[in-house]
């Protein structure tokens, strides 16, 4: 057992905010090594102490409702009373401005601040690198009008999204309960809204492949409203000289990878109107243009 | 001195449409906008409008706590890094956070009032010290060890409702 892991405690209120019956079935204290078993020892004893002062207090209030014979629509309300949730949306709905809590606490007694300002998503920049380490890339992608023969569309928003050097993206590992650092965790993710010549520019590295797909960058394409007009894919040229090429892989190199032609989203891309125009080198990095057009 | 065992605290906040405060007032409604831009990717056949059906029948939607999440981390930086309502029994707001995870709760693409989010704050580390009837006592972890006779500063407070010992080592 490794000492210094972290272990996830649960701590919970003996009276239950809905009011129904808890109690104590049993417990045992694990049979590991001795250190951890004197820290949950410890913790156990604390509860077990709380627990059998709350348990007392309980039974002789429930005693002495039997002795006053109170009704059951009175130990009904007493638990409507006690309820800290509101079922309709899961909020608490104690009328105290500040916190969201209603435990009996010392409520924030500080001087005013800090003031909050309306801020963009943390999407909205151009450059998206996040500290992430390969060949710089800066990515010039012209949206055009599909239902206005192709006129630059200004003012609409544009998504970028892909995997860093080693073929992961910023969402991994962010799915199940992990916490992160609020600072890095949208890395190489952006957003950007065209310009009257339909462009936008993000600075960010090339990128590197997985399993079963070619180089790519994603791409969602949405009007100055927020409505989505296109979720597509950029794909990168390829063969000698190429920046796929130039790049090989990063450290993984190119054993396994997925060409255009066999890329399941770019195979039936006969005309190549998905593959972008790259040029550059790894060391003066490299430039991507693309125009899309998407029906606004 | 025997070891301290060194917690970790998390808060859990929700913000819903009847939030007052302007901070939280900017996380709902940015993360609402959000959850409609986003949430196109995962219904473009629009066949849904709730975020439990998108969980329910549409593959990946689950990655939507993460991709909404980036529209109100900027809120987290304007913190400063303290863990908000959360206060010790001097009404002082005593605990650091640099880790958070951002939940939706539910929604409802024709409802702003079905938004519900939650603000997952994880504090820095504590030493815990000791329990006080219904309070607890933490000091702070402090790169620098305490010299002999050297006093440790503590804090004093009790758990609300959503705020819990996240870990224990």
């Amino acid at each position: 057992m490794e000492l210094n892991r972290y272990l996830p405690n649960h701590i919970f209120p003996l009276t239950n905010p809905h009011c129904k019956n808890l109690s104590i079935q049993h417990y045992h204290l694990p049979t590991q090594q001795p250190q951890f078993t004197a820290i949950q020892t410890s913790l156990t004893q604390n509860l077990a102490n709380l627990l059998s002062t709350k348990i007392m207090e309980r039974k002789n209030f429930l005693r002495s409702l039997l002795i006053g014979a109170a009704s059951t629509p009175a130990i009904l309300n007493a638990c409507k009373k006690s309820s800290v949730i509101d079922d309709s949306v899961g909020v608490t709905t104690t009328p105290t401005g500040g916190s969201s809590t209603s435990s009996c606490v010392v409520a924030p007694t500080e001087t005013e601040g800090p003031f909050p300002t309306k801020s963009p998503a943390s999407y909205v920049r151009s450059d998206i690198t996040d500290g992430r380490s390969g060949y710089k890339l800066t990515a010039k992608i012209v949206i055009g009008n599909s239902n206005n023969g192709c006129a630059a569309l200004a003012g609409a928003i544009v998504d970028i999204w892909h995997c860093d050097a080693e073929g992961n993206y910023s969402e991994y590992g962010n799915t199940s309960m992990q916490s992160t650092n609020y600072q890095s965790v949208h890395f190489l993710r952006g957003r950007q809204t065209t310009d009257s010549n339909g462009l936008v520019t993000f600075t960010s590295i090339f990128p590197g492949w997985y399993s079963g797909r070619a180089t790519h960058i994603h791409v969602h394409v949405y009007n100055a409203a927020g409505t989505s007009l296109k979720v597509t894919q950029i794909a990168f040229p390829e063969g000698s000289g190429s920046a796929v090429a130039l790049v090989n892989g990063y450290s993984k190199g190119m054993s396994g990878y997925t060409y255009n032609k066999n890329d399941n989203v770019f195979s039936d891309d006969t005309t190549g109107i998905q593959i972008a125009t790259v040029s550059g080198s790894t060391s003066a990095g490299f430039v991507l243009n693309i125009q899309l057009s998407v029906p606004a | 001195m025997t070891a301290k065992k060194i917690i970790t605290l998390r808060y859990r906040k929700i913000i819903g449409i009847n939030n007052n405060n302007a901070w939280d007032k900017l996380v709902f409604t940015d993360s609402y906008k959000e959850f409609k831009m986003q949430s196109q990717l995962y219904n473009q056949e629009k066949k849904y409008h709730t975020f439990g059906e998108l969980i329910h029948f549409s593959p990946g939607a689950e990655k939507l706590h993460f991709l909404v999440g980036g529209a109100i981390t900027n809120y987290l930086k304007q913190l400063g890094e303290v863990i908000p309502d959360i206060t010790n029994n001097l009404g002082l707001h005593f605990l650091k956070f640099k880790h958070f995870r951002f939940e939706l709760i539910n929604s409802d693409l024709q409802d702003i009032e079905k938004h519900l989010v939650a603000l997952n704050f994880y504090s820095e580390d504590l030493y815990f010290l000791e329990q006080i009837g219904p309070y607890l006592l933490t000091s702070k972890v402090d790169a620098a060890p305490l010299k002999e006779g050297e006093e440790e500063f503590t804090d004093l407070f009790i758990i609300p409702p959503y705020l819990t010992i996240h870990s224990i080592k």
